[in-house]
């Protein structure tokens, strides 16, 4: 499962784990996703480009 | 002391502070980042997990989750009297479910209206079929210096206000400046054949374009009593209340010296 938060700065991003898959899966940029999302730190974007849901 | 507030909304707060020290605003930020406090569970007693996640783990998981504190409503924890946790200086929130299913943040069921997650779509566990959870998360009033989670901010951080001079005499209008600019601040006008300045405040002092410039023309330096600071709120305070806080709190360190002269 995804970490709660940031490792690095702490910002909540689980909680638009769910949206940016979704979002991202049915054909959007994931830019503009993460843009949308309102995570504009690098630690905190590269926390969904980077998650692999494995369980 | 002048302030200016450049934008402010419930996450985030940035403003102009002019005429103070270094010390000064360094104090408030390390204030505001480990001595504001929240509220966030502190405690889990489960009842039942058959998830695949750890007890451990999963009161982790929930420990992160911001909650909506009010603090004039809850007493710390060290100074309530009833030497565990009681209705006074903690909140219980319960989970229960039954996979399959994920459960989120919003599932959590508070026993105070005023306090819930900040968030209702934050993933907690996730249950396969016929997998259940129940438990009770007790949460508590702490602060930053003890652990990250009863952090009020994310981020919490100033920089110098930057000033930049252009030596008229010495500019040749190339205008690389413009082109290397990590940042946009300058844009060249090629009418007037002229560099311009368009966003000071976003220039992070890397001095690439005095570092570009063929001819020196670039000055970039910080100002020493101009700051810039921004804090960015986990949702659980509202940033202006962040900042007041730590306002009461180094009063009341000064306060504390003052008392032993």
């Amino acid at each position: 499962m995804i970490p709660i938060r940031c490792l690095s700065c702490g910002k909540v991003v689980s909680a638009y784990f769910d949206e940016y898959q979704k979002r991202v899966q049915d054909g959007e940029d994931s830019k503009k996703v993460l843009d949308d999302l309102g995570l504009k730190r690098y630690c905190c974007r590269r926390m969904l480009i980077s998650h692999v849901e494995v369980w | 002391m002048e302030i200016e507030i450049i934008s402010q909304d419930n996450q985030e707060l940035v403003f102009r502070i002019e005429g103070v020290e270094v010390s000064l605003v360094n104090a408030l930020r390390r204030i505001v980042m480990v001595e504001v406090p929240t509220l966030a569970i502190e405690e889990v007693l489960f009842l039942k997990n058959e998830a695949r996640i750890f007890d451990e783990a999963l009161a982790h998981r929930l420990g992160m989750v911001p909650l909506t504190t009010d603090l004039e409503a809850i007493t710390p924890r060290g100074e309530c009297d009833c030497g565990d946790h009681c209705s006074r200086c903690s909140v219980s929130l319960t989970l229960k479910g039954k996979g399959p299913k994920t459960l989120y943040s919003g599932d959590l069921e508070s026993s105070d209206p005023q306090v819930k997650p900040v968030l209702d779509t934050i993933p907690l566990v996730k249950l396969q079929k016929g997998e259940e959870v129940e438990l009770e998360a007790i949460a508590q009033l702490g602060t930053g210096i003890e652990h990250a989670k009863w952090q009020p901010t994310t981020t919490c951080a100033y920089k110098n206000y930057p000033q930049i001079t252009i030596d008229q005499d010495k500019c040749e209008a190339c205008g690389l400046c413009a082109q290397q600019c990590p940042r946009g601040v300058y844009f060249f006008d090629e009418k007037e054949n002229k560099i311009q300045v368009v966003d000071l405040e976003n220039c992070s002092m890397c001095r690439t374009c005095s570092k570009d410039c063929p001819n020196q023309a670039i000055t970039v330096e910080g100002l020493g009593d101009k700051f810039i600071f921004r804090i960015e709120s986990d949702g659980s305070l509202p940033p202006w209340e962040i900042l007041t806080t730590a306002c009461d709190i180094l009063f009341q360190k000064a306060e504390k010296i003052l008392d032993y002269l």
